[in-house]
């Protein structure tokens, strides 16, 4: 049976970290957003497989600073999940070799961490920790 | 569902005593349009300005923006289950203020985007550039939760929208178009030897500022369904999203789509245009299984010959449309596509986030990023303060004079992904 720690989440963002690191297993990673997707691609090579699409938002790679992205632990190694998250991260160098992220204030930072955490909480929510949610 | 869709042509817009129509120029009471907004407490400023196509004139940062309807007969009220009761609209007689929008602007975070020139050399990449716009700049009250301003926001503008509406109900059109669609079987059997089409609209869903609402419930927790194509024409669906501004879907674009409008002009010539089938686009992977699954079986469920598919956004919605596209295909359907490009300035880079062999026959909407030169304008309705930061423009984009070097992404709907735009690319 599924555990509420069994839901894997890798972000950068704090405000996720605190919302949901007495619920669900927080991967935290004070670094960019492309070094977190690279996090995720490591992960998926141990085996985990993706939860929620690596590329949620359209705010672009080169605009907001935070990403957020659930994962749990499998068998096998997923290949769906790895061809999402190297999709992702082609996409990633190729926004940010045309335009690297400006520097934002400190409010822009709150609304970015703000809209990757709604993006967390939207998919989470109502989600059962039932076994058929995992299965794709 | 029958629907007469009367349109009153707008050419101008002035400030007036009474909100009215009178020989194509809409007046709007400005003080009433202050007072309604801000009976919502969460906001705290609201000022009214106008902008006309050909004026020197910038609208920054725009969040939404909405044609004024109103229902003259038939069931239901514009925007049901947001503005009014929910009810099932579609059917009857519904009046457009065609050539008038109502325009949000202002900040809901410290990004938002999207700019309208109302003239000059970029006038051309926004529809807007040529509609007597009514400006609504809002501000939310201090420490006010991003989640309630952006509630605030979007309700602010389909209630002005709604309230100018009202000033085309007793109006004779300048034009009335009838829609028609029958229940399935019998519009099947209506034209049996035309082939059945339907349109696959794909909503917005993935978070705050990045949603859409059917009858006021939130994409994100909906399931494929059917739709009559006359309901969006009534407000049946609102956009809550306002991140990347060149392919947001607008209001407007709900209520204007140009796909349902074009396969209404063929409807019984050269196919038979069965209805409108709606699916979200969410993060959570299950979900995308789900959807794409369920929208593949109503496709075939419906009988269909061949299916359009659009989608909102890029990046994780480009994931949906091809899932979308592959188990439609895997049915027997055919599938074509409409969206917009970002292979980067020269062209060469992938152009969506995601493929699959069954996307081969795709019309594009245009390449997001290629950059063009914005004159300064005389006159800038909200604010350029985040013109460096809005997705296309960046640091250096603003120049002193007040001219700004961007991608044409900033603009709004320049590169919409349902079609309702003049760009388009060529394979050599």
């Amino acid at each position: 049976m599924l555990e509420s720690r069994d839901l894997l989440i890798i972000t950068n963002n704090n405000r996720v970290l605190e919302k949901y690191q007495s619920i669900h297993t927080i991967e935290f990673h004070d670094e960019t957003y492309l070094e977190v997707l690279v996090a995720v691609r490591n992960k998926i090579h141990q085996n985990y497989k993706l939860l929620t699409h690596p590329m949620a938002g359209s705010l672009k790679p080169n605009q907001t600073p935070f990403k957020s992205v659930i994962l749990m632990e499998t068998e096998l190694t997923d290949y769906n999940s790895l061809m999402l998250i190297e999709n992702a991260i082609e996409s990633a160098n190729k926004f940010l070799k045309f335009k690297s992220l400006p520097k934002w204030s400190e409010n822009c930072i709150y609304d970015f961490k703000t809209l990757d955490l709604s993006f967390v909480e939207g998919a989470i929510t109502n989600k059962s920790l039932n076994p058929c949610y995992q299965v794709i | 569902m029958k629907l007469e869709l009367g349109k009153i042509k707008i050419t101008d817009v002035q400030f007036g005593a009474e909100t009215k129509v009178e020989n194509g120029t809409l007046y709007v009471n400005q003080e009433e349009i202050t007072n309604m907004v801000l009976e919502d407490k969460r906001l705290i400023k609201a000022e009214v300005d106008l902008a006309r196509p050909g004026e020197s004139v910038r609208i920054a940062p725009v969040k939404d923006v909405i044609e004024p309807r109103v229902k003259v007969s038939g069931e239901g009220k514009i925007f049901p289950g947001v503005i009014n009761k929910v009810k099932t609209v579609g059917e009857g007689r519904t009046h457009a203020l065609v050539g008038a929008n109502v325009i949000t602007c202002g900040k809901i975070v410290g990004f938002q985007e999207g700019l309208i020139d109302m003239s000059g050399p970029t006038a051309k990449y926004t529809p807007f550039s040529k509609t007597n716009n009514v400006c609504v700049v809002i501000e939310g009250k201090e420490g006010i939760e991003t989640h309630e301003y952006e509630e605030a926001g979007r309700l602010a503008g389909l209630k002005v929208a709604t309230y100018i509406g009202e000033a085309g109900r007793n109006v004779e059109p300048d034009e009335v178009v009838v829609y028609e669609t029958k229940p399935l079987l019998e519009q099947a059997n209506m034209y049996p030897e035309l082939p059945k089409i339907g349109y696959v609209h794909m909503l917005q869903s993935q978070g705050l500022l990045h949603d859409t609402y059917y009858y006021g419930v939130d994409a994100k927790v909906m399931v494929p369904t059917i739709m009559y194509p006359t309901e969006i024409m009534d407000g049946a669906i609102v956009s809550g999203n306002c991140v990347a501004p060149c392919d947001k879907v607008t209001t407007f674009h709900h209520l204007n789509n140009p796909v349902i409008t074009d396969m209404y002009a063929r409807h019984g010539k050269t196919l038979n245009f069965m209805g409108v089938i709606l699916t979200n686009e969410n993060v959570w992977l299950m979900d995308k299984e789900r959807s794409s699954d369920m929208t593949a079986k109503l496709c075939k469920q419906m009988g269909l010959d061949g299916v359009i598919i659009t989608e909102e956004g890029y990046g994780n919605p480009d994931t949906d449309l091809m899932m979308n596209c592959q188990k439609i295909s895997k049915a027997g359907v055919d599938v074509v596509l409409i969206t917009d490009e970002f292979p980067g300035r020269d062209g060469k880079s992938q152009s969506v986030a995601d493929t699959v062999p069954e996307a081969n026959a795709l019309v594009s909407c245009g390449n997001g990023n290629i950059i063009e030169h914005f004159p300064p304008m005389d006159k800038v309705i909200g604010t350029l303060d985040y013109i460096e930061t809005m997705i296309g423009g960046y640091e250096g984009s603003l120049k002193e004079d007040g001219s700004i070097e961007a991608e044409i992404q900033i603009i709004i709907a320049s590169t919409i992904a349902n079609g309702y735009n003049k760009l388009a690319a060529k394979g050599y």
